[in-house]
Formats: structure tokens, C-alpha cells, sequence
């Protein structure tokens, strides 16, 4: 990633400029001046592209004059908000990224709007090539500096510094998903969660021993068929007093599922590497929280282990005990999530009572069915928390869509030898999934607020959009960061 | 459908059931509204009656006289068996009769809606289809049915289309209520593919046979056109009815076909079991041009992935005016035939896009979320203003929920009923 800057508006005089544009829009300030010593070329050139400012729009002139190498107009849409400039952001990254350095024209933006432009590049300008050894330099990015001019820079700076820490939290995401499983398995995944000490999150990792200690059979059941042993992770940060109630956020960490003994379909096998994505999702969330030291307690947990056929691994029609003393009875070895988190739900709930839970989980296929690519499944038993997260996903463009829970549902996990099975059909797949996770969740101690979010259609794009290059999304991060920030701090 | 007589004071002794001790639990259902809950009495009440027998005695002399008709709806709507009378007692019938009246009319809608879906596809051709629609004339209802010849002058590309693969040509059925307001009927659309093999893109053999339900959607909207028509509705209904029958054949469409559809709009066929968003997306277009409706509700059994996202509980609700969406929830619960609300998204509509049409039916290779996607594709042909609009697919709701006695369910009768009654019979309203 470049370095971002924050500087006095003044002309470029060499590189890319990116002109951001609303509909309706008249050249002023940077733009005037890019305009007038280029001798009018840019007004003629976005007139005969036909540019006007739309939302997602994007015009390139290229060698314009006046030392400029290109000039990119983005558009800002009718009314230019954090969401349209983060999206002008993103658009314009992949247009200026093959010069060595850029400047976007921001000045006559506010410190909001021009922290929630570079947010949007750095968002777009993540990468993953650490094992292209080939790649030919002309094919690398070679932006070294983004400058944002700015009239008010300070500002602007002060703005940009918590979205740079979220931005280094979905970076660390959407590095731990793109990791491919022979290098990202749990114990691997767990140590790498050490980073965040040096923010000041506390990291405490439990293995096999301990959680065998403390009874976690649905987890371990799952765990049992790879030569990988699991891990649970704890990790706290305390940004508020020390007796405010935190929030928890616990994540499912599949480091790569075969499927076990009910094994997957060949095709598209490889993409089981990010059933991990709740997990990553949560430990880049509170790298996100502690970076922009969010004052708030909060607490991620995620559970991580790999899910393989062998001689050791776990059958279906194998009976587990759970970490909450209910039994499973195993109908689908590749139900595995479920029976993860299981034991994590009922462990962060029991160990810090928090204020909610949210869990993150590339849970089931029927949500994709269900939803596709634009929203994620969101179920809870809390409607006001529900409200914040749609709230909060609208405002970040993470977007949820809320799915049913009740009784009806619920049946369809019933079993005849246990307390509970872990699959209830096709029909209504992932509204039983979240069945299953509720029987966790609500006790007779009472309520918790809790959503659960089956991120199985959202935590991986095929296609670039806007922030994300193809690959990892870190779907999650924005949106629970976006939660805590309009909800529970102070 | 047993008859049911009312009767006033205590229960006489002797031979036959009585409804009564099933309702025990009623009142505490969890947070259910108590008729919905009397209703269920009813319904295992009658369920608890051994095979064979004639009569039964409800006892209702300890209910008001709504929990009284949810009683007796439940236990009417639950016999499923010709032959059996039902005695209904209660402390004050006069009390009651005025509301079994509205019950017993839309029970009987439910029961066409049924008898329609569970007639086998040999029996219920789209032409018998129509045939029994005509014989609601006599309950004031107008119907018009129009043939293949008349639909080829029309343009009804997309219906033409999937059932032309069948030796039985498709119709369309157009039934009107004219009620006593004077406004825009509210109109009710349905899928009636009285058989789907799937045409070319055929489905597989096992369950097949259950595909003589795909009709179920054009069934709930004939009951419930029945049910207003019988409880003298003020609200002025009419249903739009396509009719056919997706077989396989040496005229059946294909897979790469381009369909011109009344509204002019051109589809890529992309499979030829996804016809049921193309023979609605007709019968939508002539909803809304002919009768420039207030509000346009479609019924279909329509995909496999509204199943996959709610199960057998929840339909899945897709709209472009949430008044009338939540208008059409509230009713659901109200009747027990409950409802969820689902997206339609930009990237739904993008998916749709064709090289070579101005939209393609689905998304190719069995892209999903297909649900989704026909709430978009039937979102395009309501015109250029178009009218406030829901689509309700009950696929996973034609038949009895699993772990029932197998059956039709009658599902969409009572909910569009409710929603007339709800939203479209004060005169006054706006």
C-alpha cells in the first residue's frame, strides 16, 4: 500500500490527479486549475465521455498537459456522502495505481468526506502476492504516495486515523482468509492472533489440553480427524472502566474443511480454505477496535480447528457432549460450524457475560441459496440489536438481511438418541443452523442479546467491486467496528 | 368438507367425539393470538377422531363466539373427509352465526383451492382448469377465459411459450368480483401449471409426481375469489389466472429461446423449468393494463431456493410497496399462514442481464439466489408506472408441511382473504 498524505491543495506537478466530482458539478479549485493549464482539455474531455459525476462512474485522460500523466474523475453521485466518497475512493485506486504517485483533488470536500476517500483507496489498494514469485514489475502497482489535498489536512489526518486502523484490520482479514490451508492451520492461525498484543489486546490461547480439560467435546469432536491440533483464542480489550460489561464477538475458525466423513464434492473444494472468515473477521475487528482504541470492553473468541476425514475422525451417528453439557448427536460431519461455535457461544457467555454477542460464520450453503452475494443472513433474538446491525450495515455497505427464528424451526433439529442433532434438512437450512447456535445462547439464566450473522455468501468476492479486489471481503469488520462506534462506546 | 350445524346448550351423551378436550392447551400458546390458537384445538380435535365416524359434537359453551368460529374453522378446515357432521354448541348461536357465515365462505374457498391441487394433471388440464372456474359464475363471479387463439392475437409470448410443448393448450383465466366500492379492484395473480416436467430442462423422475401442485398459487387465487364472492365482499377483486402445462415434446421451447412477452420485453429462456416467472410474467403485465389495479398480489409455486431460505413455514415475500408487504405479513399471522420478507437487490437484477434479450429468465448454470432473481424478473413487467405489488412464493407451502398427513394445503385462500378484509373494504380509506 502507498503512503497516504495529507496535504495543502496545490497543483500536482507530475503524476496522476483524481478529480472526485457530484452530479451537476462545475470545475472549481484543483480541478480549475488542472483545467486552465491543460487548456481546457479536461472540461472538453469529460464533456465528450460523457461523465457526470454518477456513483461508480469514472473517467481517465490521459496526458492531459501540464505535467500530468493522467487525470482520473471519479463520481460522487447526486449527494456526496461517506459512502459515496469512500466508493469515489475505491474506484479511482485501480486507475491511478500504475503511477508511482497520485494526488486527489479534495479540497473542496470536508476532513470527513476526504478521510472517507483515502479510506476507500486504501481499502481498494489491498493486495495479496505474497507467493507470486514471477510477477513482472509492469504488472505490480506502483503507487508509492497518495496525497490528499486538503483545506483543512490536519483535520482531514485526524479523521483518517481510526479508518486507517479499521483499514489495518481488514487488511489483517483478508490476509489470514487468503492464506491457503497448509500454511494457515489452527495453530498458525492462533499465534498470528500475538499481533495484537502490541496494540494491547490480550491473547490467550487454549490447545487441546485445556479444552479437553474444560470439556469442549463438540469442538474437539470436530477437530479430532486432522493432525492439526485445535486451538481457542481469547482476546480481550479493554477500552472502557474495568467493570463495563464487554461485547463479544466470536468467530468460526475452519481452517480448511473437507467436509470429514460426509466429504465435500471435489469441485470447488478449494475454496473451504476461508470457512475460517468468521474467525479472521473477528480477530481483524479487534485489531480495528484496539487500533482506534475504541472505549469499549470487548472480547473476540473464535474457535479453530480443521475438518478432515481419517481413521480418527469423527462419524456420523457419533453422539458429542458440548462444552454446555446438552448432547449433539453428529448427523452431518460437515455441520461442523455449528458445533465450533457451539461450545464458544456457551464459553464467552458463561466466562464474561456480555453486553451481546455477535457470531461470524461461514455457516451454510442454504444462506447463498437463500440471499446470494449482497446480504448476509443475520438471525437474533434481540429485535433492537438487529435494528443497530442493519443500521450499521447500511451505513457501511455491509449489508444484512434479517432471516427467521421460532419454533417451527427449532423442531428440525430434534433427535431421537440426544439432545439435539446437527443438521435439520435442506429446507430452511440456515435458519436451523441458527436454531442449533440459539440452543447456546439462551438458558434458563436468561436472556442474552445475540445475533448471528452466516457471512457464507459475503466473506468472499469473485468479482472486484468498488472496496474489494476479488478474493477476501473481511465482511464484518466495517460493520461490527461501525456497531460498537454508534452504540457502546461511552 | 363436513357440514356443521350449530346447537345451543350443553352436550348430549351418546356416541360420536367431542372436540373439547383438545382445546385444553389453547390459551397458552406461546404469544400466538388465541384464535389462532382454538383454531389448532379445532384442527387436532378433529384429528383425534377415529376413522369412520359420522358425527361429532364441538363443544364450545365455555367460548365467545370468535373463539367459538376459530373452534369450529379449525376442526372444519382440519376433517379433510366428506361424510362427517360436525355439531357446533355453543350458549348464544345467534351470536355466532353472522361470523361462521364469513368463516364457512372462505373455508369453502379453501376447499376449491384444494380440490383443485390435489386433482391429478391427467383430470386437471389447463382447459378442465378453466372449465371449473366457470362454474363460479354462479356465485356472481365473472369469468373470461381466453384460448390459444386469442392469446397468439394478444401476445402472451411468454405463456404460449411453456405450453406449447403440451398436447393441453394453455389458457388464461380472468375472474372478476365486482364487490360495491367503486375503485380499482385489488388483483390477485397466480401460477397455474396444472403439470411441470420441467420441458426440456427436465427434472428428475423421483417426486415428480408432486408436481401436479404447481398449480397451487392459480388455485389459492380462485378460493380466494370464491371466499369473497360467498361472504359478499364490498371489495372489488379480480384474479388473473395462467394456466398450462409444461411438458416435453417436439414443440416444446428450448433452452436459448427468445420470447417476446406481452409487454413487449424480449427473454432469453434459460431453462425451461423456470417457466412459471414466464407465464406470471404475462399474466402480471395484463393484471396491471387491464384493470390499472390499487394493488397487485401474485401467488406461485415458484422456486426451489424460497424452500432452501424459509422451509415449510414461511413463504417468501418479495414487493415493491412495504405498506402492503407488511399489510400481507400481518394477515399471514393472523390466519396462521405466515409470511417472511425477502430483498430484491441491484446485483439480483444485474444477474438477469442478456446478450441477447432485454433480460434473460434466470441466472445460467442454476446461479442463485433464484429465488431472488424471479422476484427481480417479475418486478419488470409491471408496466411504466406500476402498481403496488407483492409476490408471495409458497412453493414450500402448496403441500401439508412435512410430518402431516400428505395434502393439499389450501395455503393463500385465507391470506388474501384477510388481506382484502384488512386493507380494501373500508370505502374511506386514504
Amino acid at each position: 500500500m502507498p503512503d497516504i498524505l495529507f496535504v495543502k491543495a496545490a497543483l500536482p506537478r507530475a503524476g496522476a490527479l483524481v478529480l472526485p466530482l457530484a452530479e451537476g458539478f462545475t470545475l472549481s479549485g484543483l480541478a480549475q486549475e488542472a483545467d486552465a493549464a491543460c487548456g481546457g482539455a479536461v472540461a472538453r474531455g469529460l464533456e465528450a465521455a460523457g461523465f457526470k459525476g454518477r456513483k461508480g462512474q469514472s473517467c481517465t485522460l490521459w496526458a492531459p498537459g501540464g505535467h500530468l500523466s493522467r487525470i482520473v474523475a471519479v463520481g460522487l453521485g447526486g449527494r456526496p456522502d461517506a459512502e459515496s466518497a469512500r466508493q469515489a475512493g475505491g474506484t479511482a485506486l485501480p486507475l491511478i495505481a500504475s503511477e508511482p504517485e497520485a494526488t486527489i483533488a479534495a479540497e473542496g470536500l470536508n476532513a470527513e468526506l476526504t478521510a472517507a476517500l483515502a479510506f476507500g483507496a486504501r481499502l481498494r489498494g489491498y493486495r495479496f502476492d505474497k507467493y507470486r514469485t514471477r510477477e513482472k514489475p509492469e504488472d505490480k502497482p506502483k503507487l508509492v504516495r497518495l496525497s490528499l489535498a486538503s483545506a483543512e489536512p490536519a483535520a482531514a489526518k485526524a479523521a483518517f486515523q481510526p479508518l486507517s486502523a479499521v483499514a489495518d484490520g481488514v487488511s489483517l482479514t483478508r490476509d489470514l482468509v487468503s492464506e491457503p490451508p497448509n500454511v494457515l492451520y489452527p495453530e498458525e492461525m492462533a499465534e498470528r492472533c500475538r499481533a495484537l498484543e502490541k496494540l494491547g489486546v490480550t491473547v490467550e490461547i487454549l490447545g487441546p489440553k485445556e479444552l479437553g480439560r474444560l470439556g469442549f467435546g463438540a469442538l474437539l469432536g470436530v477437530s479430532m480427524g486432522s493432525a492439526r491440533e485445535p486451538r481457542m483464542v481469547v482476546m480481550q480489550w479493554k477500552g472502557a472502566a474495568a467493570e463495563a460489561q464487554p461485547v463479544a464477538f466470536i468467530g468460526k475458525g475452519v481452517t480448511f474443511d473437507t467436509g470429514g466423513i460426509s466429504i465435500k464434492p471435489a469441485g470447488g473444494m478449494e475454496d473451504m480454505k476461508y470457512d475460517m472468515a468468521g474467525a479472521g473477521t473477528v480477530i481483524g475487528l479487534m485489531a480495528a477496535l484496539a487500533g482506534r482504541k475504541a472505549k469499549v470492553n470487548a472480547v473476540g473468541l473464535v474457535g479453530l480447528v480443521e475438518n478432515m476425514p481419517s481413521g480418527t475422525a469423527q462419524r456420523p451417528g457419533d453422539v458429542v457432549r458440548s462444552y454446555s453439557g446438552q448432547t449433539i448427536e453428529v448427523i452431518n460431519t460437515d455441520a461442523e460450524g455449528r458445533l465450533v461455535l457451539a461450545d464458544v457461544l456457551w464459553y464467552a457467555r458463561e466466562r464474561f457475560r456480555p453486553r451481546f454477542m455477535v457470531d461470524l460464520a461461514t455457516l451454510t450453503g442454504a444462506i447463498v441459496v437463500a440471499l446470494g452475494h449482497e446480504h448476509a443472513g443475520m438471525f437474533s433474538n434481540d429485535d433492537a440489536l438487529a435494528q443497530q446491525l442493519s443500521a450499521a450495515g447500511t451505513a457501511t455497505g455491509e449489508a444484512v438481511w434479517r432471516m427467521p427464528l421460532g419454533e417451527a424451526y427449532d423442531k428440525l433439529i430434534k433427535s431421537d438418541i440426544a439432545d439435539m442433532k446437527n443438521v435439520g434438512g435442506r429446507p430452511g437450512g440456515s435458519i436451523s443452523a441458527a436454531q442449533f447456535l440459539q440452543r447456546f445462547i439462551d438458558t434458563r439464566e436468561g436472556h442474552v442479546a445475540w445475533a448471528h450473522l452466516d457471512i457464507a455468501g459475503t466473506a468472499w468476492a469473485t468479482k472486484d467491486s468498488a472496496l474489494t479486489p476479488k478474493g477476501a471481503t473481511a465482511f464484518g469488520v466495517r460493520l461490527l467496528d461501525r456497531l460498537v462506534a454508534d452504540h457502546y462506546e461511552g | 368438507m363436513p357440514g356443521l350445524v350449530l346447537a345451543a346448550g350443553p352436550a348430549p351423551g351418546g356416541p360420536g367425539g367431542t372436540g373439547r378436550g383438545a382445546g385444553k392447551d389453547a390459551g397458552k400458546d406461546d404469544g400466538a393470538d388465541a384464535a389462532a390458537a382454538w383454531e389448532r384445538a379445532g384442527a387436532a380435535g378433529i384429528a383425534a377422531l377415529p376413522e369412520g365416524e359420522t358425527r361429532a359434537v364441538l363443544d364450545a359453551t365455555a367460548l365467545t363466539p370468535e373463539e367459538a368460529v376459530a373452534f369450529a374453522t379449525g376442526a372444519v378446515l382440519g376433517a379433510r373427509r366428506a361424510g362427517l357432521r360436525l355439531d357446533l354448541l355453543h350458549p348464544a348461536p345467534d351470536a355466532v352465526l353472522p361470523l361462521w357465515h364469513a368463516a364457512w365462505a372462505v373455508a369453502q374457498g379453501v376447499a376449491l383451492a384444494r380440490g383443485l391441487v390435489a386433482a391429478p394433471a391427467n383430470v386437471l388440464t389447463p382447459k378442465a382448469f378453466g372449465q371449473r372456474l366457470k362454474a363460479l359464475e354462479r356465485h356472481g363471479i365473472a369469468v373470461h377465459l381466453l384460448g390459444r387463439k386469442r392469446l397468439r392475437q394478444a401476445g402472451f409470448g411468454g405463456l404460449l411459450a411453456v405450453g406449447q410443448g403440451s398436447a393441453n393448450p394453455p389458457r388464461l383465466a380472468v375472474l372478476r368480483w365486482a364487490g360495491r366500492i367503486a375503485a380499482p379492484p385489488v388483483v390477485f395473480v397466480g401460477k397455474g401449471i396444472t403439470f411441470d416436467t420441467g420441458g426440456i430442462s427436465l427434472k428428475p423422475a423421483a417426486g415428480m409426481e408432486h408436481m401436479r401442485a404447481d398449480m397451487a398459487g392459480a388455485a389459492a387465487c380462485a378460493g380466494a375469489m370464491l371466499a369473497l364472492a360467498l361472504r359478499d365482499s364490498p371489495a372489488p377483486a379480480a384474479a388473473v389466472l395462467a394456466l398450462a402445462e409444461n411438458a416435453i415434446g417436439a414443440a416444446a421451447y428450448r433452452p436459448g429461446d427468445v420470447v417476446a412477452t406481452l409487454s413487449g420485453r424480449t427473454v432469453e429462456v434459460i431453462d425451461t423449468d423456470a417457466e412459471g416467472r414466464l407465464v406470471l410474467a404475462d399474466a402480471l403485465n395484463y393484471a396491471v393494463r387491464a384493470f390499472r389495479p390499487e394493488a397487485v398480489v401474485d401467488l406461485a409455486t415458484l422456486t426451489g431456493a424460497a424452500i432452501t431460505a424459509l422451509g415449510h413455514h414461511r413463504a417468501a415475500l418479495f414487493g415493491n410497496d412495504p405498506p402492503l408487504g407488511a399489510m400481507l405479513c400481518a394477515a399471514g399471522e393472523a390466519v396462521g399462514e405466515r409470511l417472511w420478507p425477502m430483498p430484491i437487490g441491484e446485483a439480483h437484477r444485474d444477474d438477469l442481464r442478456s446478450d441477447i434479450a432485454d433480460l434473460r429468465q434466470c441466472a445460467p448454470g442454476g446461479g442463485q439466489p433464484d429465488a431472488c432473481h424471479a422476484a427481480a424478473f417479475l418486478r419488470e413487467f409491471l408496466g411504466d408506472t406500476p402498481p403496488a405489488w407483492a409476490h408471495v412464493d409458497m412453493a414450500g407451502q402448496a403441500r401439508r408441511p412435512p410430518g402431516e398427513p400428505e395434502g393439499a394445503s389450501g395455503f393463500g385462500v385465507r391470506l388474501l382473504d384477510r388481506l382484502v378484509a384488512l386493507r380494501f373494504e373500508d370505502p374511506h380509506r386514504r
